[in-house]
């Protein structure tokens, strides 16, 4: 039965491949792309600067903090500023992806920079750690699937205006979700839950200190140095640890292949 | 103060390259250079630190950057909900689905 799915998998066109493995955020980004159309047009932005901004810009944060910086008329180099440390955790997914990315052309490296966000790199994360076939390419046009996706619903929010209402927290919790599922597929052994636990607390200790979204790349930079010390530690020190033994899997999906 | 379109225009450029930077340097400096051991192992901690941090952020603090769990009862039961349903069902769309409709009913009843 695996095999069959596999071989229907297989003669799927190139372009419903790449929107099965995307829908998940596609679908989330329509009602929160609507929703941020709406902001934006009613702090000012016409439908040019609209679709400027999502293809730019593409990252819902940043865009939902523009549209309400707008709104109470801070000056600009505050709201680039704070643009800046929002957007400097992408600097870790950067990081993180780097290794299966090693050698692509300049131009590739610069346009797959461009449209890396949080939700498309939790797909291409996990596509990249658990499919060997997926390819830089491929993980480029999941890029570009969630970018269209969120450009049209970005632009049919600014066309409907404040026509209708979308209660944001709720609609946000789309991507909430999405963040949590990319969590527990990743638990699996004890030492990674006591760090993603830690890692709780720090983000909530930075960001109080800090006031900004800063709080989220050191509380991140903090927790995986402790995690990446403590598996070293435990390796040297108590190589039959059980922390560092495999949870086991209910749904028995494929284990990691880069390990 | 009203913005006009050229000033929205400056505002853009001036964030693409605040947004675009960080997303660039990463990858161009690793493009070529080989990336050593110790920091793809620690890069390895990266999403799981960093989706916590996210998650953290958008249910206990508020836009104010103050902890607080007033009125965040719907999203803290549903993400438990969510958690549950990833932990056994593995699938990235059910989760957010199920997780959606349980945060949209829990918002009417809490």
């Amino acid at each position: 039965m695996g095999k069959n799915i596999a071989k229907s998998r297989e003669q799927e066109p190139y372009w419903r491949r790449i929107l099965d493995a995307s829908l998940p955020v596609d679908l989330s980004y329509i009602p929160i792309g609507l929703a941020c159309g709406i902001l934006l047009n009613a702090s000012g932005f016409n439908v040019w600067t609209t679709l400027m901004v999502s293809v730019m810009v593409f990252s819902g944060g940043a865009q939902f903090l523009i549209a309400s910086l707008l709104a109470t008329s801070a000056p600009m180099y505050s709201v680039i500023l704070m643009m800046f440390f929002l957007e400097l955790r992408y600097a870790l997914l950067g990081s993180s992806l780097s290794k299966y990315l090693h050698g692509q052309s300049l131009g590739f490296t610069a346009l797959f920079a461009a449209s890396m966000n949080d939700e498309n790199y939790a797909l291409n994360y996990l596509k990249f750690s658990t499919d060997k076939k997926f390819t830089p390419k491929e993980a480029l046009h999941v890029e570009h699937m969630t970018l269209a996706f969120w450009t049209v619903s970005n632009i049919i929010g600014s066309l409907i205006g404040s026509a209708i209402h979308i209660d944001l927290t709720i609609v946000h919790f789309a991507l909430t979700a999405l963040f949590l599922y990319m969590i527990v597929v990743q638990l699996k052994n004890g030492l990674i839950i006591l760090i993603c636990i830690l890692s709780g607390f720090l983000a909530a200790y930075f960001m109080v200190l800090t006031k900004s979204t800063l709080g989220l790349v050191l509380s991140t930079l903090a927790a995986s140095f402790i995690g990446f010390m403590a598996e070293a530690s435990i390796r040297k020190y108590f190589p039959d640890s059980s922390l560092l033994r495999h949870i086991k899997n209910p749904a028995g999906s494929p284990e990691d292949v880069d390990e | 103060m009203e913005w006009n379109t050229t000033q929205h225009v400056w505002l853009i450029l001036g964030c693409f390259c605040v947004a675009f930077a960080p997303r660039l340097i990463p990858l161009m400096f690793f493009r070529t250079r080989k990336i050593p051991n110790w920091f793809n192992e620690w890069m390895r901690y990266i999403p799981v630190s960093l989706f916590t941090a996210l998650v953290v952020k958008d249910i206990f603090i508020t836009p104010d950057y103050v902890v607080s769990v007033v009125n965040r009862a719907p999203e803290m039961i549903a993400a438990v909900i969510v958690i549950g349903i990833a932990y056994w069902t593995r699938s990235m769309a059910i989760s957010v689905v199920l997780g959606l409709c349980a945060v949209f009913l829990l918002a009417m009843v809490v």
